[in-house]
């Protein structure tokens, strides 16, 4: 039996990298909840995969998101005043959409420009230079030594970067809808339309995304062949299969949302 | 590129069997590959390979480009599997081993990648990272003592804290052999460890692998085109051509084979099938 590998684009590639995808994404949440070795190395990898991800990501975000809060505010405040002219109901509209979903589903696409391109041309590059094969020559699991640590982080990091993003948008919202449109801040932080099911919702998108970040990415990087060609064809496609993904789970988050925890 | 003669079959050698206790006299296989077949999609690159490496010598794997030298080591490391066929390492059948059960194994075993495959941190623990995965319950002052004396054997002494985008190509190279061999593995595999090095330097290299050999009594695997500066440290050939092995013997027998492609290939003549 031939050791195939279906052609790039086929529906036969698309089967293949979601089986792979799948089978990582078992073996990696097996390893979350019980990880075979600690130490000091492990204990390094995982902080530097935290700074990578939080820290290193988070003046792009907050200059993103900056942007982002500001749109969403002026276009809801626009619209809003076009249709009724009453502009009582847009802060309290605009922090609920941004808890519920927009900070997470929003903000974590450029997060997964960011983050998911960089995991995949790494990983990728550790691929085409035999760094991976060194690691099992090694006894080293890929996916314990490389792939648990950059999940951690996304979940944590992402989660963290995401939550700040949104308070940032929240901020940006605020003052465009004061400044262009009059409408009072104190508007903008009424929760009357919040409750603790929006925020775990909103949590919960956080945290998956930056999950499904890091796998997507990994299982890109990890399956790169062929020099820097692979590599950068590894990069592009975790970036597409990561926010592709972002779009999926955000429609079935929100839709079991709708029934878990409904809205007000 | 086809051949314009039939390739005869190889030159008398070891007999080509599963592995098993050997017979009397017969010396101990470290590698026993049998009826491997290998394919990448469309392009068959072995079809019933047979393939025996005595234990305790240095064998030189030769041949033209891409016809699986550097796969057969990844087959040998168990990264690759063959799609039918047995292949036997260290009195161990490998190929259906779980990745887990092939790490045993593996701690046996150390391997020199054509890339050098050098991790992004600092020389010392390249060397040392061997050491901390296999369960020795070595003491920190005891690997580091390993990595001392290992970067002194292959003149880099004092190279701990360099990183590894600091060296040369031909100090990288040194590196990698040095955490090949830092676990004194029994089986060594090192895939064109001259590549890209000028004259001097491999031959400092290949003598760096003939006394690491000599020293440990372990058994080394080269794959190399520079036919001429592996032959000097050889007990044993191998040459691939189309998907099998097309000759075995000695250095001096691959000399003086009258196989066309044989002969060619290791004067490195224009005239011939190649």
């Amino acid at each position: 039996m031939a050791t195939a590998f279906p052609s790039p684009g086929s529906l036969a590639a698309l089967r293949f990298q979601l089986r792979e995808l799948v089978k990582l994404t078992r073996r990696t949440l097996e390893m979350a909840v019980a990880p075979r070795r600690g130490g000091r190395a492990a204990r390094r990898a995982f902080a530097e995969q935290m700074h990578l991800v939080g820290n290193r990501s988070m003046p792009f975000m907050i200059v993103t998101m900056a942007f982002i809060g500001a749109i969403i505010s002026f276009q809801t405040a626009l619209q809003s005043q076009e249709i009724l002219p009453d502009l009582s109901q847009v802060g309290a509209t605009f922090t609920k959409l941004l808890v519920r979903d927009l900070a997470a589903s929003v903000g974590a696409l450029p997060l997964a420009t960011r983050v998911g391109a960089g995991i995949a041309a790494e990983l990728g590059s550790m691929v085409v230079t035999e760094q991976v094969d060194a690691l099992r020559m090694n006894n080293a699991d890929p996916v314990e030594t490389l792939v648990l640590p950059r999940f951690v982080a996304c979940v944590v990091m992402g989660t963290v970067v995401l939550v700040v993003g949104g308070f940032v948008a929240f901020g940006a919202g605020v003052l465009v809808g004061q400044v262009a449109f009059g409408i009072e801040a104190r508007t903008f932080a009424s929760t009357a339309l919040l409750n603790g099911g929006d925020v775990a919702l909103g949590l919960a998108k956080c945290a998956t995304y930056g999950g499904a970040i890091a796998l997507v990415s990994s299982e890109r990087g990890l399956s790169a062949f062929g020099g820097s060609e692979g590599v950068g064809r590894a990069t592009t496609e975790a970036v597409v299969g990561s926010c592709f993904t972002i779009i999926v789970l955000n429609v079935l988050l929100s839709t079991g949302g709708h029934f878990l925890l409904p809205a007000l | 590129m086809i051949l314009t003669e039939p390739v005869p079959p190889p030159d008398p050698g070891p007999p080509a069997s599963p592995a098993a206790s050997p017979a009397p006299g017969v010396a101990e296989a470290a590698v026993d590959l049998h009826a491997v077949s290998l394919a990448f999609g469309p392009k068959q690159v072995f079809r019933d390979l047979d393939l025996r490496l005595e234990a305790g010598r240095v064998h030189a794997l030769i041949g033209p480009p891409a016809v699986g030298k550097s796969t057969t080591l990844k087959l040998i490391a168990g990264l690759m599997r063959p799609d039918a066929g047995e292949v036997h390492v260290l009195g161990q059948r490998i190929d259906d081993l779980s990745e887990r059960a092939l790490g045993a194994v593996r701690e046996r075993m150390g391997m020199l990648f054509q890339n050098n495959a050098l991790f992004d941190v600092s020389v010392g623990e390249n060397v040392a990272f061997p050491l901390r995965r296999i369960d020795a319950g070595l003491t920190e002052a005891t690997i580091r003592a390993r990595v001392s004396e290992r970067l002194a054997k292959v003149a880099l002494a004092g190279f701990e804290e360099r990183q590894p985008a600091e060296l040369s190509g031909g100090q990288k190279k040194r590196v990698g052999l040095a955490r090949a061999t830092v676990a004194d593995a029994a089986l060594v595999l090192y895939d064109e460890p001259t590549a890209g090095l000028d004259p001097v330097t491999s031959q400092k290299i290949y003598d760096l692998v003939r006394g690491e050999q000599r020293a440990t009594e372990s058994t080394a695997v080269v794959v190399s085109s520079d036919v001429a500066g592996v032959l000097t440290i050889a007990d044993h050939v191998a040459m691939f051509y189309e998907g099998r092995v097309v000759f075995t013997g000695s250095p001096d027998e691959a000399r003086a084979s009258r196989v066309p492609v044989v002969h060619q290939f290791v004067h490195g003549t224009l005239e011939g099938p190649l």
